[in-house]
């Protein structure tokens, strides 16, 4: 009986999302760092959280890691409030800072070792954690080298090591590809894969949104404090409603499609280049078919007719206004 | 040697090596479990103190000095230390080098390393860790508790050799040093403290200077109180009161320390946590010791109202100073504190003024007042009924109580009400609280002493109405003679009449406070709880149960 009730709990529990902001607020003396954001990320998932500067990014980690609190509103971890049970919640997430945070004296063993001892594990239990992060990381070459000398890569990795010591359900990296060369952010990218492949909910900042456009499964784009869209970015895409750019080729008469085009109610900023036409296209899939079939019938031979896809990058800068509070 | 022998031997000998292996394997998982159980920050900043060369550097320091002063004290003695009593002169010597590291050096670094955290953004990780606050401040004090064995480690044969040269007994020496070491300690609590209240970097400087100051100082009157017993002899013999009076200064110690504790725990707790409670209580353990130590000193004292008088005024500067705190603490309560309210009728009529609240802090400081004035009034009543006090000093401590607990109620009371006013429009915080409540009490008697001073009318007058806001002019003027001044009965109407009505004007936002229910705790939360703490699996108790034929 108690064995069934554990079962039903556990998929009671299964069903709900890891983390929770419900309508989270956060005020400092006349700044509304954090207005009313409300979001959710499931299990396994990566969800990336983008905003400029001051756009209360670190505000809402900070709460959702138990570091600071809600003026009103509330954060839940695997269904447990910040504000009430913030015990529970540090045994099931991991917070990166956008900082280092390293002790002097100690090497990386040492470190970690700190660490799951601050997490509680004991014995083998911490001999295996430690094993299996420093394998993770690919610190386990380093583990006697102390913090200081490190690479800002490898200490990037330490903290992710760190992080992940006390095997969290739950993990928000702040910032955490921020002042990494290419390679470092690649090798960071895969390692935050791995952890939502193994079930983890990683909820992650960053400026460089072509890092976040790869492994994001959702989005969320703040600013000024609000939350200006929540979703993947194709959603968010179709949300939107902007202007698309087509480029096209044709075989020869490219000046004349232009003139042909620029008379178009639907279509702006035609420009020329070579056989290249680009041009912006108010409309929908359907109107850029139809438009194609236009041309076509209008005796121009096309010899290519493409759509730039709209990037993390273009949906940013179109839903967010870059004001600063 | 025959190889059979050769062989045998080989045999015995790995035989032996695998039981010095399983031994030192036992052994080593012995250690392991030993360091499993000590403080994380402990392991971490022994392994950091090791490798510092900060705490290199000193050690080395701390034993070239005793190394100089034993060559150096040897070497001025001469042949003489064969029938000199140097051992006095040397312990000073001795005691000074020790009492730097343990009464400057291991609390400034307690308080640096609670500091540094914040300085080194490594606060925000170990607050996101599992370590509990006291977890944190435990370390932090384990630390110094192992600086501090390691200094002693390097003194301790130095003392052991000033007894052997005679002029100074054990005893001498074993009090002297376990005041250094409670003292160290003691500081150290304090610095950490300090460190948990200046968590911004411009306070840490300001808070760092006072410390460095305060420290200085204590090693210079430690070294003057230290050189004066060691001159003066053995100051414990043949005096039992001095061993009470130990057992006084540690019982006041003890209780301190425990209150220090839970402030410098309670400043790194998540603010939805409750951390009012654990030093309330330890605030009231404090009180029950302090009355039965008030008790033995007065029956030591055969029964003298002076002594009552005397305890009245520690006891009134104590729950205004307490009752400052306390009235500054929120008045809103954390859906986590509502969890633990107390329930039932009993519970909540005995235990609401233990929980976090600024109008549960005022009726905590009153009702312990109260309490207090009335025993000290039983007493002295007591006392004239068996006639070993003068008829009618009874009359003299009510009324001085009645006004003292008049002046409690009605400062902490205005001030509760100008921080709730202000709260209205910003944030006071429980040191901003504080300080009203502290510059409110300062200008109550400061101004009209000022005025008075500066009237060439009234300056020479032994009393004057204009100080009715003055409690320390009105209660010293009360108890200046045997007999009570005519001013008496008007300062007893003018004084609790206006303590009633600020304690009305509090009353309704008391109520409020103590009307708050308790929350029933989140499921998530149960579910959670069960899954940490299974209940363990029931013996049976027949073999009916086993055969599960039970009821």
């Amino acid at each position: 009986m108690r064995a069934a009730a554990v079962v039903v709990s556990s998929m009671i529990v299964a069903k709900q999302p890891q983390v929770e902001l419900r309508h989270l607020h956060r005020v400092f003396d006349r700044t509304h760092a954090v207005n009313d954001v409300s979001f959710e990320v499931e299990a396994g998932q990566v969800f990336g959280y983008i905003g400029p500067n001051g756009a209360g990014k670190t505000t809402s980690m900070r709460i959702l890691a138990t570091l600071d609190e809600p003026t009103s509103g509330d954060a839940l971890v695997d269904g447990f409030s910040v504000v009430d049970d913030p015990e529970r919640v540090r045994r099931r997430l991991g917070f990166m800072p956008d900082y280092f945070g390293t002790y002097q004296n100690v090497n990386v063993r040492e470190y970690l070792d700190f660490f799951a001892r601050a997490y509680g594990l004991h014995g083998t239990e911490r001999k295996r954690a430690l094993g299996y992060v420093m394998d993770f990381t690919g610190l386990d070459v380093l583990a006697d080298k102390p913090i200081d000398g490190l690479s800002k890569g490898m200490k990037q990795r330490l903290c992710l090591g760190r992080t992940m010591i006390h095997d969290p359900s739950v993990m928000v990296l702040d910032e955490p590809a921020a002042a990494l060369d290419p390679r470092a952010r690649i090798e960071l990218r895969e390692m935050i894969a791995r952890l939502a492949d193994a079930g983890k909910a990683v909820l992650i900042s960053s400026h460089i949104l072509t890092e976040l456009a790869e492994i994001c499964d959702r989005v969320a784009i703040i600013e000024q404090g609000r939350l200006l869209a929540v979703g993947s970015v194709a959603e968010i895409s179709a949300q939107v409603k902007t202007d698309t750019t087509v480029r096209l080729r044709v075989v020869r008469d490219a000046s004349t499609l232009a003139k042909w085009l620029k008379a178009r109610s639907d279509v702006d900023q035609v420009r020329v280049d070579d056989r290249w036409v680009a041009f912006r296209h108010a409309g929908d899939d359907d109107a850029q078919a139809q438009l194609l079939r236009e041309i076509v019938d209008a005796d121009f031979r096309v010899i290519e007719f493409g759509v730039r896809s709209k990037t993390l990058e273009d949906v940013f800068l179109e839903v967010t206004k870059g004001r600063v509070q | 040697m025959s190889d059979v022998a050769l062989r045998a031997g080989d045999i015995t000998e790995e035989a032996n090596t695998g039981r010095l292996d399983a031994w030192w394997e036992w052994f080593e998982q012995r250690l392991e479990f030993a360091g499993d159980a000590l403080n994380p920050i402990l392991v971490k900043e022994t392994r950091q103190a090791i490798k510092s060369r900060q705490f290199a550097l000193t050690f080395v320091m701390l034993l070239i000095a005793c190394w100089g002063v034993t060559i150096g004290g040897v070497a001025i003695v001469g042949p003489g230390i064969r029938y000199m009593a140097a051992g006095g002169d040397l312990l000073l010597f001795y005691y000074g080098i020790l009492a730097f590291p343990l009464a400057v050096i291991v609390p400034f670094a307690a308080f640096r390393s609670l500091a540094a955290e914040r300085d080194d953004n490594t606060y925000d990780l170990l607050a996101v860790s599992t370590l509990t606050p006291r977890q944190i401040i435990n370390g932090k004090l384990g630390s110094a508790v192992v600086q501090m064995g390691v200094f002693f480690s390097a003194v301790s044969p130095c003392l052991a050799f000033t007894y052997l040269l005679r002029g100074v007994d054990v005893v001498t020496i074993l009090l002297l040093l376990g005041d250094l070491v409670l003292g160290s300690l003691g500081l150290s609590m304090i610095a950490l403290l300090m460190a948990a209240v200046s968590n911004q970097r411009y306070g840490q400087i300001v808070v760092s200077v006072v410390l460095v100051a305060g420290l200085l100082l204590v090693f210079w009157y430690a070294t003057q109180t230290a050189t004066e017993i060691v001159r003066n002899g053995p100051m414990y013999t043949g005096d039992p009161g001095f061993w009470v009076s130990v057992l006084f200064g540690l019982t006041v110690y003890a209780t301190t320390m425990a209150i220090l504790y839970f402030a410098a725990a309670g400043m790194v707790t998540f603010s939805s946590a409750n951390r009012s409670t654990p030093l309330r209580a330890t605030v009231f353990v404090q009180q029950v010791c302090l009355l039965g130590w008030a008790a033995y000193y007065w029956i030591a004292s055969n029964f003298e109202v002076e002594w009552l008088v005397m305890t009245a005024i520690g006891i009134g500067l104590y729950w205004q100073f307490v009752g400052a705190l306390l009235t500054g603490e929120s008045p809103e309560l954390s859906r986590r504190v509502r969890r633990g309210l107390p329930q039932t009728t009993m519970g909540r009529l005995l235990f609401t003024w233990f929980q976090p609240g600024s109008g549960t802090g005022y009726m905590f400081a009153i009702a312990n007042l109260v309490a207090w004035a009335l025993m000290l009034c039983a007493a002295s009543a007591l006392a004239e009924s068996w006639g070993t006090s003068t008829h009618g000093l009874t009359v003299g401590l009510l009324v001085f109580c009645i006004l003292g607990i008049g002046y409690v109620v009605a400062y902490l009371g205005i001030g509760r009400l100008i921080v709730a006013m202000l709260r209205r429009w910003t944030i006071v915080s429980m040191l901003g609280a504080f300080l009203i409540q502290f510059l409110l009490a300062l200008a109550g008697s400061g101004i009209p002493y000022v005025i008075q001073m500066t009237t060439a009318e009234m300056r020479n007058l032994p009393y004057h109405y204009l100080q009715v806001t003055n409690p320390i002019w009105t209660l010293s003027y009360l108890i200046d003679d045997r007999d009570l001044p005519p001013e008496t009965i008007p300062l007893l109407i003018v004084i609790p009449g206006a303590a009633l009505c600020v304690f009305l004007a509090n009353l309704p936002s008391l109520v409020r406070e103590t009307r708050q229910s308790r929350l029933a705790v989140p499921q998530r939360v149960v579910e959670d709880e069960a899954a940490l703490h299974p209940e363990p699996a029931t013996l049976p108790s027949s073999p009916w149960d086993e055969a599960g034929i039970t009821e």
